[in-house]
């Protein structure tokens, strides 16, 4: 029993990025309709087939219902009651990272994100978006000349709206779900990719999200588009103070992966989760998704999800192209009154594409965690491959972990398997690491870390790092 | 609003029991399933409309029992017929249940019936007639095998209903065996209370005919140290459903199940297992197996429910499936809901067709190619088929299988 509380006393941590920025923002009035998105599109000096593409999917919008299968508790949201369009206030155009509110530098510092020049020594392009836009873009130079495109969606739609055209919306159209059409409708910024062929994008690329005020959803838009023979590493990370709403996060996240493209997207999630009594904290509801188009082309997410009140997301891998590759590499943990309903859906439509799910649930507190992932084999997916891990972790006898594997399969010449199990912390390695001289918490550290091995061996070096000590934070605490 | 119409319509309903009124008025609230719902989102439509386009009949057309009664100790019922029973030997006692324990039971039943989960129970329950629903209570040992038949009749819609308890330390192998007819729907609905100490080895048959219907639910409730082991089969039903429930009321118990459902030209069979542990340390195997051929579709969909007070259950759960056809297709769901820590839960799924490097192998050592096929499949089918509790050679089950293929 004292061992059981302590394991609950581990998993307690206070949220360091809880913190608000006092900065000037221009915010526009609370609610939704058309005249909203006219005004959205306004700011953002848009051309017309982005504001017909925003009222069009408006339109869907209203006419379609909030999801409700999820195994998710919430308040209803009233989405009039949400600012759809918050920006710092900032002179009007910025050359160089010096013209940046030093207040926001130093918000992003506190964040340890690297945007200023003595810390770009780290070789991570970033794009920090602040609330619904992006502030900076750094190593745009470097990275011009391979050709590479990276800016924020708002600069892309300005300088190659014919890419954004062509591509926005095709993975993830404006009527997929219920959340997504309204990301169509509203979205105010995010980030643009574009590797040209043959390139290997010469240093990671990153975008941070910071939310920054308590009445303003963040709709961000992510569209990467990787050229034939080309690859990029994509890291994400995301924040939010604290605050006894409920702000609402539904991005959409685009990738394109040509002939022999690789795309890798790996996400450290740590949006404020709300505090012991559940009030407050993100609600997180997210759609991803990859298209494999080309022969050859591969996909991988890796996720760390750790924050969010609620978490509501299943990255995706549309396989398409011959012998395409989907991944899907997860760490979700939940605490206090967190829910977490994710997975992944690996549509495999293309002969011989492959396709590895691992998940990692760890749930403590009074917390559900739920896995749900479909596997599909199309009929014409000849050759096909499959395979899925998911395994939960419970810490405490009040957390709840769930699985829910959807499997279809339409091709006799195709495998799919599945593993699932569910364990707790086992006292026999608790008790042998502690009689070799490891403290309690430190043991109960290492048997995590140990058990997401699978997953942080395929994050990026910065992000494993940091994903390690996210978990490690959560897991420390009061003890010793 | 159709089927119930239907069944007030019918004139042999008129003196209904106090059940089939109850049930009625709860049918009345929904008369059909939700098909959004997990539970019917992949059932055809039309033919689930087809199973109730039958009239409903409650008189059975003349049944003869296959493969007739040989030199074997065995005990036959037919649901529908002769309903009188009273089997003493000098271990056991094999008695109908009164009306009072009967309606008693299965009113408590309903009283927590799900609209949509059990709806399948509330259409079989307001159609069956005094006639077709048999209750026997069962006590003692070294009782010879059951066997009771449901079987439906041609050009309608029946439904039989069986409910029997076993009680303290009583031991018994039981076949049940659902037979369809040319262009027939049978509704069954089967319940089981497992006393304390008891011991059930419960196998189910199903196969049709022709166009032939099936929505066949079974609903146990286990109490503690009580063993129950399931062993099923179900082939040849234009559409099928089997609806398992199982409930662990106290924990402490074992649950085995083994089925197995195979579809072929365009046959939609579907296996919903729910098994729920109230209490700590309940153990439960399961494995069930799909082959669908042709352009049929098999659905396999278990859930298993482990609440904080249900600590130590160990549950494991294995869905392996067999798509021979590129037409044919196989949805499968085994889903995990868990909230006590200690527990060992696993479930697994895979979904492939015959083994190449098998059929390889046979092929060198000069086995035909029907040869080798007919092998894997008896391999895939024997540990299903070995634990079914029948006399082999009445049922040889294999035989039929393969053979058909």
């Amino acid at each position: 029993m004292v061992k059981e509380n302590l394991v609950k006393d581990v998993v307690k941590e206070p949220y360091k990025y809880g913190f608000v920025t006092d900065i000037e923002t221009e915010k526009i009035e609370k609610g939704l309709n058309e005249d909203i998105i006219k005004l959205i599109s306004q700011k953002k000096e848009e051309p017309k087939f982005l504001l017909d593409f925003r009222l069009k999917a408006f339109k869907k919008w209203q006419k379609m219902k909030e999801p409700d299968w999820a195994s998710l508790g919430y308040k209803k949201i009233d989405y009039q009651d949400i600012i759809y369009y918050s920006a710092p206030k900032q002179k009007e155009k910025i050359s160089s990272l010096d013209e940046v509110d030093p207040k926001l530098l130093e918000t992003f510092d506190k964040l340890g994100i690297p945007l200023t020049e003595q810390k770009k020594l780290s070789n991570v392009a970033v794009d920090a978006v602040f609330d619904s836009v992006s502030i900076a873009t750094t190593f745009r130079e470097e990275l011009a000349e391979h050709g590479v495109i990276f800016c924020s969606i708002s600069e892309a739609v300005k300088n190659h709206a014919d890419l954004i055209e062509k591509y926005l919306g095709t993975v993830v159209p404006a009527s997929d779900n219920y959340f997504a059409a309204l990301n169509s409708a509203v979205f105010s910024d995010g980030s643009f990719v574009y590797i040209p062929k043959g390139v290997n994008c010469p240093m990671d690329l990153s975008s941070y999200f910071r939310i920054n005020s308590g009445d303003s959803g963040q709709f961000e838009r992510t569209l990467i588009i990787a050229e034939e023979s080309s690859s990029v590493s994509y890291l994400e990370g995301c924040t939010a103070p604290m605050f006894d709403t409920n702000t609402l996060h539904a991005a959409v996240v685009e990738l394109i992966a040509l002939d022999d493209a690789s795309i890798k997207y790996s996400t450290v999630q740590n949006w404020y989760a709300g505090d012991e009594e559940g009030i407050g904290g993100i609600f997180n509801f997210v759609t991803k998704r990859g298209k494999c188009l080309g022969k050859r082309s591969k996909i991988s997410w890796s996720q760390v999800e750790t924050g969010s009140a609620i978490t509501w997301k299943y990255p995706s891998c549309l396989l398409l192209g011959e012998e395409s590759v989907g991944e899907f590499y997860s760490v979700a943990l939940t605490n206090n009154l967190q829910q977490a309903d994710t997975g992944t859906k690996m549509i495999h439509i293309g002969p011989k594409t492959k396709s590895t799910i691992v998940s990692k649930g760890i749930s403590a507190g009074n917390s559900k965690n739920s896995y749900r992932g479909l596997v599909k084999m199309g009929t014409k997916a000849k050759g096909s491959r499959n395979y899925s891990q998911c395994d939960s972790m419970l810490i405490g006898d009040q957390a709840s972990a769930n699985t829910f594997p959807y499997i279809k399969s339409q091709q006799p010449n195709s495998e799919i398997e599945h593993e699932a199990s569910t364990c707790r912390i086992s006292e026999d390695q608790l008790f042998y690491l502690q009689s070799r001289g490891i403290e309690f918490e430190e043991s109960v550290s290492m048997m995590v870390s140990g058990f997401c091995r699978d997953v942080f061996n395929q994050l990026p070096m910065e992000f494993a790092a940091e994903a390690d000590k996210l978990l490690a934070l959560k897991l420390e605490g009061s003890v010793g | 609003m159709e089927i119930i119409e239907k069944i007030k319509k019918n004139k042999l309903v008129k003196n209904q029991t106090e059940i089939q009124k109850i049930c009625l008025d709860k049918l009345q609230t929904s008369p059909l399933p939700n098909p959004k719902s997990e539970l019917w989102r992949l059932s055809n439509k039309s033919k689930f409309s087809n199973f109730l386009d039958y009239s409903f009949n409650e008189k059975d057309g003349r049944f003869d029992t296959p493969y007739p009664k040989n030199s074997q100790n065995t005990i036959r019922l037919i649901i529908g017929e002769n309903c009188d029973i009273q089997l003493i030997g000098k271990n056991y006692s094999i008695e109908q249940l009164s009306e009072y324990e009967l309606h008693k039971y299965i009113k408590e039943q309903i009283s927590c019936f799900d609209q949509n989960e059990n709806w399948s129970d509330l259409l079989n329950l307001s159609l069956s007639c005094k006639k077709n629903i048999l209750g026997l209570k069962i006590n003692g040992s070294k009782i010879p095998p059951i066997e009771i038949f449901s079987h439906a009749s041609s050009d309608s819609l029946n439904a039989k209903t069986l409910v029997i308890f076993l009680e303290k330390n009583c031991d018994i192998e039981l076949l049940q065996v659902n037979l369809g007819k040319d262009n027939s729907s049978l509704s069954q609905s089967t319940f089981f209370f497992l006393e304390e100490n008891s011991s059930l080895n419960h196998g189910v048959v199903s196969y049709g005919k022709k166009e032939s219907n099936l929505l066949n639910s079974l609903n146990v409730i286990q109490q503690k140290n009580s063993e129950y082991n399931l062993g099923s089969l179900h082939f040849k039903f234009n559409y099928a459903r089997f609806e398992i429930n199982i409930k662990q009321s106290e924990g402490n118990a074992k649950t085995n199940i083994k089925g197995m459902q195979i579809t072929k030209k365009d046959e939609q069979i579907s296996t919903y297992t729910k098994i729920n542990f109230y209490g700590p340390n309940g153990f439960l195997d399961q494995i069930n197996k799909s082959l669908a051929d042709d352009k049929s579709h098999a659905i396999f969909e278990g859930s298993i429910i482990v609440p904080k007070i249900a600590q130590k259950t160990d549950a494991s759960q294995l869905s392996r499936n067999l798509l021979l056809s590129d037409l044919a297709q196989i949805d499968t769901k085994p889903q995990l809901e868990i909230i006590a820590d200690d527990v060992q839960c696993k479930h697994g799924a895979t979904i492939s067709q015959l083994n190449e490097e098998e059929l390889f192998y046979m092929r060198t050592r000069g086995i035909t190619l029907a040869e080798a096929n007919k092998l894997q499949l008896s391999s895939y089918f024997q540990e299903i088929i070995s634990f079914i509790p029948i006399s082999k050679d009445r049922w040889d089950l294999l035989d039929k299988l393969l053979n058909e293929n």
